[in-house]
């Protein structure tokens, strides 16, 4: 009981810029839900953004308890949180909620989803924490490297089955920089990284060459599918080049998208004022979760759009602080991947609002409208907390 | 062995590095957005309000016409509209989903107040698809206990609400109708160069002053911006140009000489021109029979529009200057003119009439087979001796003749406002050459001169001819807008005209030429003109009237086969005779004779015009076959 007290007293050390600007994002994200849904008949998407502030407050909780609790001692869970995950996974591909032709989501009491996919990603992140954590001489052995690979491969499969390609593929660059951190050696990740382009370069040839050779549709189904591919991934990237092939189709929300943002020009319409946002051409069922960046931006112009940018960069500066001043590596790791999955979600979904990046399931963490993800997220600040308020503010990288 | 602090900056390398990588990132987005939201915003800004906003075209509210004294002879009423606000009754979902529930709304309506739908279901799924964010007119034009009803139960109906549209409208039904023409729905499509999403329908002339005059009346269009959604629903209105309302057309016509007029034709077809010689101001114009403007004004059906059209007494076709009929003895004042002028022959040269003219070995018969004897010229005129007309015209020679009729306006369109003008047919000897290939012989002078062969004129011309000679030899184009004339073509925003304003401005008329007859001609003329109607032995007698000296001439001339006798009467005429102030001329198509059919109706006629009792000055006309 004493030392829970006394670590309740630990808070006080947190980094408090890295909350401020965490709650600065969630407080956004709850006024831009709002008004992407204020004006909708519908009611329960008119009372998300009080789901949202429900999420939050959840979220919240989950912060300070992962603060307070020492995260050294997380390293033990990790093996079985990781097997949890996975199994998460496989189960949501039998017993999944099938939307949009793809099994995402789990239900778990009344219209209570959750992504396993979302926690997936916060169990590998454990788990690669407290395997690379490990003396570095290990990585450098191929079959160490095999099973860093295989700890992301498994789930990878796992979610691209769903499919969820966005998902799978964001693992990538969160692992990778994890590693990369963690003294992997460069040729490993080098050859990754091909690897990595190499499936880029399949995955756009299977999108594309079976049409090119003339196989039947049937067939390009079939193997589409023996890929985790769907026909609208095709779509999108063929609108990302080409938005204006099919404008009324699969280009329509790029376009749109880039009308919000674009029309907002440098001091935005004002909040609720957004008319691409209220008159429904940004489409309504994606504005509060992954275009939430282009209601902020139609709304409050270059001037917020930079402004929540700024914000970001403050928590991705703290996040790799906490980082460089942790006592250990375990702890350096653990800061390294919620910075980097931060910000991976974080500039994709901002890439993609802006055009810049094919369009993508990929949230904008701590604004965009869910759950799982706002759970995931918080769950891994805190944990950053606790690394800070644990360091000792010395290089510790000595200590190691 | 790699020391432990050689990995701790190894590790802090690649965190440096990566916070670097993250920031470049950053950075890029930045510019990124620079890019969109900043130097090309605008152009964004441009395409959400092109896909966003719908223009509606308002067309401006048409003028009125008006008589010489303000009498509105066409002007625009509203008419209350039952309308649906589609965006009010949306339904998430499909289409149908909406298209139903304005369907199931229109039912309530309906059974509240007891009006059958005039619509159907495809009418609604077409307006739902195709013109979402403007109101669907469920009910045009109902009627005020049904609005009152409406008014009453109005708060149990969601999305439904009063429509205010303008009607043409003319009040006093089918008068002048001919003049006034009408008006339909214009096509949008020749607006094209404007882009607009919707229009507001837009009436346009079709005939009459309502298409010689489109120009004025109708106004300039405004629009109405409207901002939808995405689904197409109107979401807020953003204002938009009003529209200028078209001029006001002042005309030369009076609204109750223009009754007596149409009241001269009875139920007989024919055309009635009432001029005031003065100026050339068209007084009145009506054909027979007539339509009602306001069956247009409403979209008619097809059936009926293809029974008004095959109608065999051509009931839109305006008589008095789209018909052409031989004139007959009315055209022999300008051979007498012609000669008088030409001085072809003394005013008192004499001829005797044995009933024929021969020429060569052709007999012209005068219409009185025992012959009227020794006549001057006055004679002849009072008595339409057709033999003494043919002696003159062979007298005179064609070319005289047709000079003459030229310089009073024959064969051309007298350039009156209102459409499909006829110029009729004043032949000579270039027009047959040119027609029927074949030269001119004196035969043809012949008929000519009794205004028989190939001569035709429209009423509206015959009286113009007769002003001339009612004013001395003053031609006038007749007139029958004062304002605003052709010079003052610059659109006038919405001010009233000023009739009196108008009407000094205007006093002059449309002078064509002067022909500076000599007094003794005019002389010569109206006192031949006078006896027709006041000599007991003119032909015009019955159009004689106690407390106004009447002049005129009649005219029976004969058309189709000679057989078959058929006549069309006429009989031109103006008043006071020595100081004319209006010119009449009734046609009436297969009359009787111009003596019998058209002279008693210039007889009531001008009696009414005048104001003065329509008692002749001897009661019983005079027995005999006076027929012309």
């Amino acid at each position: 009981m004493t030392t829970w007290l006394q670590n309740f007293k630990l808070l006080k050390r947190m980094n408090w810029l890295m909350t401020a600007a965490l709650a600065a994002l969630m407080t956004a994200g709850v006024l831009f839900i709002y008004s992407a849904s204020y004006v909708s008949e519908d009611r329960v998407a008119s009372a998300r953004y009080l789901w949202q502030l429900a999420w939050i407050a959840a979220g919240a909780g989950l912060y300070v308890a992962f603060a307070v609790y020492d995260y050294r001692k997380l390293s033990q869970f990790a093996p079985w949180l990781y097997a949890a995950a996975l199994a998460l996974l496989a189960l949501v591909l039998f017993t999944g909620v099938t939307v949009y032709g793809a099994r995402r989501w789990l239900q778990v009491y009344g219209s209570l989803r959750i992504q396993p996919s979302e926690v997936a990603k916060f169990a590998i992140l454990l788990l690669l924490a407290r395997v690379l954590s490990r003396p570095e001489s290990d990585h450098r052995k191929p079959a160490a490297f095999a099973r860093l690979a295989a700890i992301v491969g498994l789930p990878f499969v796992l979610i691209l089955k769903e499919p969820d390609l966005a998902s799978a593929l964001i693992l990538a660059p969160v692992s990778g920089i994890m590693m990369f951190v963690g003294g992997v050696p460069m040729r490993y990740l080098l050859a990754l990284a091909g690897a990595a382009a190499a499936g880029a370069l399949l995955i756009v040839a299977v999108l594309f060459l079976p049409a090119k050779l003339g196989i039947s549709p049937e067939t390009q189904e079939r193997i589409f599918r023996g890929m985790g591919l769907r026909d609208y991934h095709r779509a999108r990237i063929v609108s990302f080049a080409r938005p204006r092939d099919d404008p009324l189709g699969t280009g329509w929300t790029k376009l749109q998208s880039e009308i919000a943002i674009g029309s907002g020009g440098i001091w935005g319409k004002g909040w609720r004022n957004g008319r691409q946002n209220i008159l429904g051409y940004l489409p309504r069922s994606v504005t509060p979760t992954d275009f939430i960046y282009a209601v902020l931006a139609e709304e409050t112009g270059f001037a917020g759009c930079v402004a929540v940018i700024g914000v970001f960069a403050v928590l991705l500066v703290c996040g790799m602080y906490t980082a460089a001043v942790a006592q250990d590596k375990m702890g350096c790791l653990l800061c390294v991947g919620v910075t980097a999955l931060v910000f991976s979600h974080a500039f994709i979904n901002m890439a993609m609002t802006v055009g810049l990046l094919p369009i993508a399931g990929i949230p904008l963490p701590l604004m965009s409208y869910g759950g799982t993800f706002m759970v995931v997220t918080m769950a891994g600040l805190g944990i950053v907390q606790s690394v800070h308020i644990r360091s000792g503010r010395a290089n510790l990288f000595e200590v190691v | 062995m790699v020391s432990a602090k050689d990995t701790g900056e190894m590790v802090l390398l690649r965190l440096r590095i990566l916070t670097l990588g993250m920031f470049l990132a950053m950075a890029f987005l930045v510019v990124a957005l620079w890019r969109v939201q900043v130097l090309h915003g605008s152009r964004y800004e441009k395409n959400l309000d092109k896909q966003s906003i719908r223009r509606t075209r308002i067309p401006g509210a048409r003028g009125r016409i008006l008589d010489r004294h303000g009498v509105a002879l066409a002007e625009n009423r509203p008419s209350f509209c039952i309308a649906v606000y589609v965006e009010e009754l949306r339904q998430p979902g499909r289409l149908s989903r909406t298209v139903n529930k304005v369907d199931s709304v229109l039912d309530r309506v309906s059974a509240v107040l007891g009006l059958p739908k005039e619509v159907t279901r495809d009418d609604i799924k077409n307006h739902v698809g195709k013109r979402r964010p403007m109101e669907f007119l469920a009910w045009k034009d109902v009627d005020h206990g049904i609005l009152a009803r409406f008014a009453e139960s109005r708060v149990t109906f969601e999305g439904v609400g009063i429509y205010v549209e303008p009607v043409r409208t003319y009040p006093q039904g089918a008068l002048a109708a001919h003049a006034l023409g009408y008006v339909s729905r214009a096509d949008p499509n020749k607006f094209d160069d404007e882009s607009y999403h919707f229009y507001l329908p837009e009436m346009e002339g079709r005939d009459g002053l309502e298409k010689a005059l489109n120009w004025a009346l109708s106004g300039t269009a405004g629009g109405r911006l409207a901002r939808v959604d995405a689904a197409g629903y109107r979401r807020e209105d953003l204002g938009g140009i009003d529209p200028i309302p078209g001029q006001d057309v002042v005309l030369a016509l009076d609204a109750r000489i223009q009754k007596l007029a149409e009241a001269s034709l009875g139920t007989n077809r024919g055309a009635t021109v009432v001029l005031d010689p003065r100026n050339g101001d068209v007084l009145a114009l009506a054909s027979a029979p007539g339509y009602d403007p306001n069956t247009f004004s409403r979209s008619i059906s097809e059936r009926q529009w293809k029974q008004i059209r095959s109608d065999v007494r051509k009931t839109l076709l305006n008589r008095a200057v789209a018909g052409i009929y031989p004139p007959g003895s009315v055209f022999k004042p300008v051979v007498a003119l012609t000669a008088l002028e030409n001085r072809c022959a003394a005013p008192s040269a004499g001829y005797n009439c044995s009933g024929a003219f021969q020429l060569g070995n052709v007999s012209f018969r005068c219409w009185k087979n025992s012959g009227h004897g020794e006549l001057n010229m006055v004679g002849a005129l009072e008595q339409s001796c057709n033999a003494f007309f043919c002696h003159l015209g062979v007298l005179c020679g064609n070319e005289r003749i047709y000079h003459m009729a030229a310089a009073m306006g024959l064969g051309e369109k007298t350039g009156v406002e209102v459409a499909w003008e006829e110029p009729g047919i004043l032949p000579n000897d270039a027009w047959k050459q040119r027609v029927y290939g074949d030269k001119w012989r004196l035969g043809d002078t012949c008929n000519i001169a009794i205004g028989q062969g190939m001569l035709a004129a429209t009423p509206l011309q015959m009286a113009m001819v007769m002003a001339a000679i009612a004013n001395g030899g003053r031609v006038y184009r007749p007139r029958l807008v004062l304002h605003p004339t052709a010079q003052s073509a610059q659109p006038v925003r919405s001010e009233q005209a000023s009739y009196q304003a108008v009407l000094g401005k205007t006093q002059d008329g449309n002078l064509a030429r002067d022909l500076h007859w000599s007094a003794e001609t005019r002389g010569t003329l109206v006192k031949g003109l006078r006896g027709v109607v006041n000599a007991d032995t003119g032909t015009g007698k019955r159009a004689r009237l106690a407390n106004l000296v009447v002049a005129g001439k009649t005219g029976t001339a004969e058309f189709g086969k000679k057989e078959e006798g058929r006549k069309h009467t006429w009989m031109a005429a103006f008043a006071p005779a020595d100081n004319p102030t209006r010119v009449a001329v009734i046609l009436i198509e297969e009359g009787e004779s111009g003596g019998r059919t058209a002279a008693p109706r210039i007889r009531t006629l001008m009696a009414g015009i005048f104001g003065v009792s329509e008692t002749r000055e001897d009661t019983a006309p005079a027995p005999g076959r006076e027929l012309d």
